[in-house]
């Protein structure tokens, strides 16, 4: 039924740059909205977001993976392994969780404060805030790019890691 | 000596002192009409429409220029002018999208939404009006006559006859095929290529080859109810690197 590919992507350029643009879009609501942090290219490729059945149309495997580099430019996606089978995938990204993070820490006055990441992301205190729930891999990264700007230190605690923030 | 007076050139320039006299009459009660009824002018847009309808009886361009009686006694050109502006504003939001062609509909809907609830009522005719000044201007608008409608070309895309009559083929289903332009339009298989190639080129087109049969091209400017999920200007703009 499919015919052969001459182009993964629409072949004038300008459309392919909306295209893409659209799938990076399209990824990270969906991922957002599915409460999804990680994925692997082979779950991807069968999952609704790239495989529309009513429509009867797949975005190719060689199309999805220029949409997850794109992704990977942007900074919203980071390869797990070393042979691309698995990523992680951060609707916001790291430096923006970071920044909201840090926000909520200045704004509760809580500067040199010590917290645990589990604290951080689950506790009663940050209920209300858009960080809550958040996955300790992207988590991670959103302190290590506070740290890189010396607004924060991951640290070791009794039972696990903790950041204090500056 | 001849006889000089009754003669076909003094009945001509009688018949002439006449008409120039009646078209002096007239225009004066078209000012009076017009400056009782710019009010109407602004608010109505079917009065508008026969105002036009009016004036064009008689050869007059009410929106001929930015100067002098038209604009300055009924706004009418200032109506036009703003509208026009409107109308850039819309496509140059959607181009993203539809590259550069929209439908006379969905145009229509976008400036009525933009106007808000207090704005006053802009029909189809205001809007085509509208256009074809921005045409006169040379900014590059286009009017194209697809199936029971138009579609508005605001990106100076190069369309010749061929172009618009596949676009007019491609209105029923939002998309065309080498199959269907054969069919309907008795054309050789290479005329129809080239026609889709240049669509695709100009970024109105879009190649689908998963479709069944054979590659579809799809025309988003046609799809005005088939979206879902709709990717903004401004993330359009924030997504591309």
């Amino acid at each position: 039924m499919a015919m052969s590919f001459e182009w993964p992507l629409q072949p004038n350029v300008d459309t392919r740059q909306k295209q893409l643009a659209a799938w990076c879009s399209l990824v990270l609501s969906f991922c957002r909205l599915h409460k999804q942090s990680s994925m692997t290219v082979m779950e991807a490729q069968e999952s609704p977001l790239f495989n529309n059945v009513k429509l009867q149309r797949k975005l190719p495997v060689e199309s999805i993976q220029i949409v997850l580099e794109e992704l990977r430019k942007k900074g919203n996606l980071e390869w797990l392994d070393k042979s691309k089978s698995s990523f992680l995938i951060m609707w916001r990204r790291p430096e923006e969780w970071g920044k909201l993070i840090y926000q909520w820490v200045s704004r509760s006055g809580q500067n040199n404060s010590v917290f645990t990441l589990y604290e951080l992301t689950n506790g009663e205190d940050t209920e209300d805030e858009e960080f809550h729930g958040l996955d300790e891999a992207t988590l991670l990264r959103a302190l290590q790019a506070l740290q890189q700007e010396h607004k924060a230190e991951i640290i070791t605690v009794s039972d696990g890691r903790g950041v204090k923030f500056f | 000596m001849h006889r000089r007076g009754v003669g076909a050139g003094a009945i001509a320039k009688k018949k002439l002192a006449e008409m120039s006299k009646q078209l002096d009459m007239f225009k004066t009660n078209l000012e009076e009409f017009a400056s009782k009824h710019k009010q109407e002018i602004r608010k109505n847009p079917e009065f508008r429409v026969q105002f036009q309808d009016m004036c064009a009886t008689i050869g007059v361009d009410p929106l001929a220029s930015g100067k002098g009686f038209w604009s300055e006694m009924l706004g009418v050109g200032d109506f036009y002018y703003e509208l026009g502006v409107q109308i850039i504003e819309v496509c140059l939001a959607l181009k993203h999208r539809n590259g550069g062609l929209i439908t006379l509909e969905e145009l229509h809907q976008q400036v009525l939404k933009g106007r808000g609830k207090f704005a006053q009522d802009v029909s189809q005719d205001d809007l085509i009006r509208a256009i074809k000044k921005l045409k006169a201007l040379g900014t590059g608008f286009g009017i194209i006559p697809v199936g029971g409608t138009y579609l508005i070309q605001s990106v100076p895309a190069e369309l010749n006859m061929d172009h618009t009559v596949v676009l007019q083929l491609a209105e029923k289903n939002g998309y065309v095929t080498v199959s269907e332009i054969k069919a309907s339009l008795k054309w050789e298989t290479e005329r129809a290529r080239q026609v889709l190639e240049h669509l695709l080129k100009e970024g109105l087109a879009w190649l689908d080859l998963q479709a069944p049969g054979e590659a579809h091209y799809w025309l988003p400017a046609l799809f005005t109810d088939l979206y879902s999920q709709e990717i903004t200007a401004e993330e359009a703009r924030e997504a591309l690197p």
